[in-house]
């Protein structure tokens, strides 16, 4: 089990920000185009064999000539005064056919990746992913962000469209991050590095479906700009999330009428804690998210 | 997670230099399982080693599979006479890698194997009135032409479709690639209305190879009893039967079925064949 590092740049007091895919994959959209805009180049890899059984078998002519894994790697940038580490893994190291990573592999993944970031002298690391919420997908998805420790939290109230747990409404500050976008934030406290989970929301009601949600990258990357103090073109992203616009109006207006009837009121309800009354009472809110989270059978998590 | 090897070897064979043969349970006509008990029973094979299953596994209890208690087993046998070694097992369900090296570190280190195939069945839209081909897929250009010497069918072209993942086979022979030891997988096309079952067409030609590559004297008498038991039967199902008997002819005569009819094709065959054995 191993990591090949091609040529280990010189770098001053990197951040490291790392992602997998999860529902929508909204964290690893986001960091994937940041490391595209800032020119990231490659210089190492975690060892597939390990973690993953192969994606891919190309014969020709009746001969094996490559047996693809999924891809781990690491990048690096300087972009502005900073200086970035990326990590994309392609794939999370799942065992027994469930989605999400955990338990001994996850926990030995999260560790390669923090070896190679604290190699490099970094003591800051970021993860993104997704946070499935009661809001309409017209929204703006809100940025939920889980730090890992209290000295953080005054930070993340200074950026714009952050949420914290505890801003949210029934929550109580609680909550779960499943899999590696999670885990590598409790490794990073382990060792002792400060560490931010980052995660863009996404409609409740299209989480099940196998469907990118850019729009809560674009959010993402907002806010992940913002924290690195960096800034770079929209363009690209916008052109994706107009796409993925259209694909979910189409899929929306395909659902039966009394489900859209219902969906469309979380137009008007927040899931935030507000100090000005809302437009709709508190009870009527409370059942139309019974009645949402019954129809899709799922409770909000995120990953 | 233990890194001591996870097998245990019982007694070391005296194999100069040996080929190894692999046969997965869980195969399309339990072809790889089929062939390697068929060596076994008549090459006078002794079984040598096990990979022991607690890492590879998970061993939360028992499956139960035609009223019978199942477990996961990886057992190496050698042939002495043939300098073959014989491995039946079940594919493993985590630690991928280190099972299948492990496979590899076994035949190098205990009988110097200088060689692998793998052995499977693959799903085929046809007849079992198809004469029966072997594909291979070999490791290396070198091992294509050792295998250009046999009637096998090996200039193709494939890609893992999206949404699949490559057999363990292809990862073996990868994995004896690049360690420099010649590999090939070995297929046959198992007519798809026989996954489930049994295909002895298919034994046969797997084991017509084997006889072939390895010089082994096989009588292929008792093959080619199972072989006509099997038609005899499937003869049956198409009389008493006469939607099954139409869809056998469409797929004889070169017709694609509807997915309902294929559905109802396999369904039919398959209790049909289940309740005569």
């Amino acid at each position: 089990m191993g990591i090949r590092i091609y040529n280990k740049p010189e770098l001053e007091d990197p951040v490291l920000i790392a992602s997998w895919p999860g529902i929508g994959n909204i964290g690893i959209i986001a960091v994937d185009t940041l490391r595209g805009m800032v020119r990231a180049e490659e210089f190492g890899e975690i060892e597939p064999w390990d973690f993953f059984y192969p994606k891919k078998v190309s014969i020709i002519n009746g001969e094996l000539k490559d047996l693809e894994f999924p891809s781990n790697k690491f990048y690096w940038a300087k972009a502005g005064e900073k200086d970035l580490i990326f990590f994309i893994g392609e794939e999370q190291p799942a065992e027994g056919g469930k989605a999400y990573a955990e338990g001994t592999k996850a926990y030995q993944m999260a560790n390669l990746v923090l070896d190679v970031a604290l190699d490099c002298g970094c003591r800051r690391v970021y993860t993104s992913g997704a946070a499935v919420a009661p809001i309409h997908h017209t929204a703006r998805p809100k940025v939920w962000a889980v730090p890992s420790s209290q000295e953080l939290l005054d930070e993340i109230d200074r950026y714009e469209n952050t949420v914290l747990m505890s801003d949210i409404a029934g929550r109580g500050g609680q909550g779960n991050i499943t899999g590696l976008n999670g885990l590598l934030l409790g490794v990073a406290k382990r060792r002792g590095l400060d560490a931010t989970c980052i995660m863009g929301e996404i409609p409740i009601y299209l989480q099940a479906f196998p469907l990118p949600y850019p729009k809560a990258s674009r959010s993402v990357l907002e806010v992940l700009t913002q924290i690195l103090g960096i800034e770079i073109e929209m363009q690209g992203i916008d052109a994706i999330v107009e796409r993925s616009e259209r694909e979910i109006k189409r899929l929306y207006d395909r659902f039966p009428p009394e489900i859209r009837e219902e969906l469309d009121k979380l137009r008007y309800i927040t899931h935030i804690k507000e100090t000005e009354p809302e437009p709709i009472t508190e009870e009527d809110k409370k059942r139309i998210l019974e009645d949402i989270d019954k129809f899709f059978k799922r409770g909000s998590k995120e990953d | 997670m233990s890194q001591k090897h996870p097998f245990k070897v019982y007694e070391k064979p005296e194999l100069p230099s040996s080929s190894l043969v692999v046969g997965w349970n869980e195969d399309a006509g339990k072809l790889g399982s089929k062939v390697i008990d068929y060596l076994y029973r008549n090459l006078g094979c002794i079984e040598f080693a096990e990979i022991e299953p607690a890492d590879f596994f998970p061993l939360t209890g028992v499956s139960v599979k035609d009223d019978v208690a199942q477990f996961p087993e990886s057992r190496f046998y050698y042939c002495p006479q043939n300098n073959l070694v014989i491995l039946k097992s079940d594919p493993p369900k985590a630690e991928w890698h280190r099972f299948l090296c492990s496979i590899l570190d076994v035949a190098e280190q205990y009988c110097h194997a200088k060689e692998l195939y793998t052995i499977g069945g693959m799903v085929s839209i046809s007849a079992h009135t198809t004469p029966r081909e072997l594909l291979a897929i070999a490791n290396s250009p070198q091992m294509k032409r050792v295998l250009s010497q046999y009637d096998l069918a090996g200039d193709f072209n494939y890609e893992t479709p999206p949404g699949q993942r490559p057999t363990p086979s292809s990862f073996l022979i990868w994995l004896a690639k690049e360690r420099n030891m010649a590999g090939a997988s070995l297929w046959v096309p198992v007519p798809c209305y026989l996954i489930s079952t049994e295909d002895p067409q298919a034994w046969r030609k797997a084991i017509e190879f084997l006889d072939i590559r390895f010089s082994l004297g096989i009588d292929f008498e008792d093959l080619d009893e199972n072989v006509a038991k099997q038609n005899e039967k499937i003869a049956g199902v198409r009389v008493s039967l006469p939607e099954v008997d139409n869809f056998i002819r469409k797929l004889e005569s070169n017709l694609v079925l509807t997915p309902e009819e294929n559905e109802k094709l396999i369904k039919e065959m398959d209790e049909f064949l289940r309740e005569r054995d």
